[in-house]
């Protein structure tokens, strides 16, 4: 006889709007049988509300879709349609979309590493928690992810769905006053990121090799944030154009998330993934901050990816200073486009990895279909294949509370959309038992 | 230091969960003819977690608007104080809420002098793309009651004594 046991958690602090799990679990004599992470994804509502719209909307709608991360949705956007279009928004442009994403990453990665993963690796329930042993860690964390913040306003207008970028580039330049009080802020602040790895680096994080394939884009010269080819560990080498010939996404049916695989397989995007890739192309002080540590690069184990982000803390802080060193006020602050009919594809590094977009406009500049692969969808596949093994060698006949909190914490790593809440699993357990 | 009235609303772009949003909006057109330059600040703010109490000095006075489902019948509102949102921590609809983020600023000796949230209950149903029929019309409620407390303890005794020491 078979014995059925369903025990549904819920945990009572509600998931934020743009994103909830759950997590299920059907395990037959302490086997994991099946791993299901449901996460609801916004993007896919928006593939179809952009439909019909004029290219000129795109990049304030697409902002929407994500309040952690607007500029990346932004900035896939705009890469995409102007490679349909020919544009060529030059060196200024260029630079402002830089340091625009280094605001992003500021404040992304510095939200995440105190308030999500910090607080798991120093037995804190929470940030709150944690800011009654280490309140100056907690109040350095929230002065950098403000300093991020200032960024975005700086070119954005605003730090919440930012209104400030446009197809052909931003809407209006920042005043030269402007630009240096924020490069001053920023290099005030740059020793305190900089004691932010070592602090990381120091933290007792668990060993947990892991085999996995890791995808990033590769620039010839930079750090990659807004452009460069489709890499792998594994020898993956394309252009962005050609990711669906190699990525393929699949819905589940227990998902509203559609699972991305590359040749069939699960991979990771985002710091961990960019870092190993790209530790070559890192500034030179930040490299030699790099090998100082104890944690070294690449790395395969997915808990060395608090370090990671507080080391593209410090390649943002360090690029948005160069670039601020060096800031004029342009004579015109974006280009001209020409709608032309075809497909643009696009692709940069959101916090948590490649954003990939695609745009099928029509001679008018109508969109006729658009394509959103954002970086925790790609890395679900990877997320469940971490669960099962990581909640398998813990052990299913721990309590409900032991295999959330670890499943939490690996899933932590990978700052998918709905770690933004604190607590966020909704796990449930269905036992069968052999009696 | 002049004494500072931030108004807070929190929400994001979905549905009902942006009320916090729109409550906020509607106090910027009403307190725009009776405000003092400098001393009321209004701010729309996209689940701004820890960050919130990076939005206030401790010298100021702060009225947070947010959206809540705590599973009473939307459009209901209530007013907390700080007090009320420490013991019962009300779903409010942001993962890390408000009451998190006053824990956050009680912890670091960051609490604004005085503060109090309006919550409103959404409609979880409801997929439009605007606020929901039962939101929109308690709307109008909440800000007048958010009006009201303002003229009551903030415009007409802090500015009176203020005008009395110049």
């Amino acid at each position: 006889m078979t014995e059925k046991r369903e025990i549904p958690i819920h945990v009572p602090v509600l998931a934020r709007v743009e994103g909830e799990g759950t997590l299920e679990l059907r395990v037959r004599d302490g086997t994991i049988e099946e791993l299901r992470l449901r996460i609801f994804e916004p993007p896919r509502m928006f593939e179809k509300l952009l439909e019909g719209r004029d290219y000129a909307e795109v990049p304030d709608m697409v902002a929407r879709i994500c309040g952690i991360c607007p500029v990346a949705y932004q900035m896939s956007a705009v890469h995409a349609i102007e490679s349909l279009f020919g544009a060529q928004p030059g060196p200024w442009v260029r630079d402002m979309r830089r340091l625009f994403y280094c605001g992003e990453w500021i404040q992304s990665h510095s939200l995440h590493i105190h308030m999500l993963a910090a607080p798991d690796f120093l037995g804190s329930a929470s940030i709150v928690e944690m800011a009654r042993g280490h309140a100056a860690e907690v109040r350095r964390g929230l002065k950098l992810q403000a300093l991020g913040n200032d960024i975005i306003r700086l070119l954005g207008a605003r730090s919440v769905h930012p209104v400030g970028a446009r197809v052909g580039g931003f809407h209006r330049a920042p005043a030269r006053a402007q630009a240096d009080a924020l490069r001053e802020k920023l290099a005030a602040a740059l020793p305190e990121a900089e004691a932010l790895v070592r602090w990381t680096a120091a933290l007792d994080l668990p060993a947990d090799e892991q085999d996995f394939t890791a995808v990033s884009l590769r620039h010839p010269r930079e750090y990659p944030m807004n452009e460069g080819r489709l890499v792998s560990s594994r020898g993956l080498d394309i252009a962005v154009s050609e990711f669906e010939s190699r990525f393929v996404e699949h819905q589940e049916a227990h998902s509203t998330a559609l699972h991305s695989l590359l040749d069939g397989q699960p991979y990771l995007v985002g710091p961990l993934a960019r870092l190993n890739l790209n530790f070559d192309r890192l500034p030179s002080p930040v490299r030699t901050l790099a090998d100082s540590l104890d944690v070294k690069f690449p790395s395969r184990n997915m808990y060395h990816s608090i370090v990671a982000r507080a080391l593209e803390i410090v390649v943002a802080m360090r690029e948005a200073i160069r670039i601020l060193e060096a800031y004029e006020e342009p004579v015109s602050a974006y280009v001209g486009v020409s709608p032309r009919a075809g497909a643009g594809y696009g692709c940069t590094e959101a916090p948590r990895g490649i954003l990939w977009q695609r745009y099928d406009i029509d001679a008018t500049g109508k969109i006729a279909a658009a394509r959103i692969v954002p970086p925790t969808s790609q890395n679900q596949a990877r997320m469940e294949a971490d669960l099962r093994s990581s909640l398998q060698s813990l052990g299913t006949q721990q309590g409900e509370a032991a295999l959330r909190r670890r499943g939490e914490r690996v899933i932590r790593n990978y700052d998918p959309c709905i770690s933004c809440a604190t607590h966020f699993l909704d796990l449930r357990v269905r036992e069968l038992k052999h009696g | 230091m002049a004494d500072r009235l931030h108004i807070i609303g929190v929400g994001s772009p979905y549905g009902d969960d942006r009320l916090g949003w729109v409550a906020a909006e509607r106090l910027r057109d009403c307190l725009r003819l009776n405000a003092e330059p400098g001393r009321i600040a209004i701010s729309i703010l996209d689940r701004p977690g820890a960050m919130l109490l990076t939005q206030w000095n401790e010298t100021d006075e702060v009225i947070v608007i947010d959206a809540m489902r705590s599973g009473a019948a939307p459009g209901t509102w209530r007013r907390l104080a700080v007090e009320d949102l420490a013991s019962s921590h009300p779903a409010t609809s942001h993962g890390f809420g408000v009451a998190g983020a006053l824990e956050l600023a009680r912890e670091l000796g960051n609490l604004p002098r005085r503060l109090c949230v309006y919550v409103m209950e959404i409609d979880a149903s409801w997929s439009g793309s605007g606020l929901s029929p039962a939101v929109t019309d308690a709307m109008s409620v909440l800000v007048h009651e958010v009006e009201a407390e303002i003229a009551r303890r903030f415009i007409l005794s802090p500015l009176t004594r203020m005008t009395g020491t110049a």
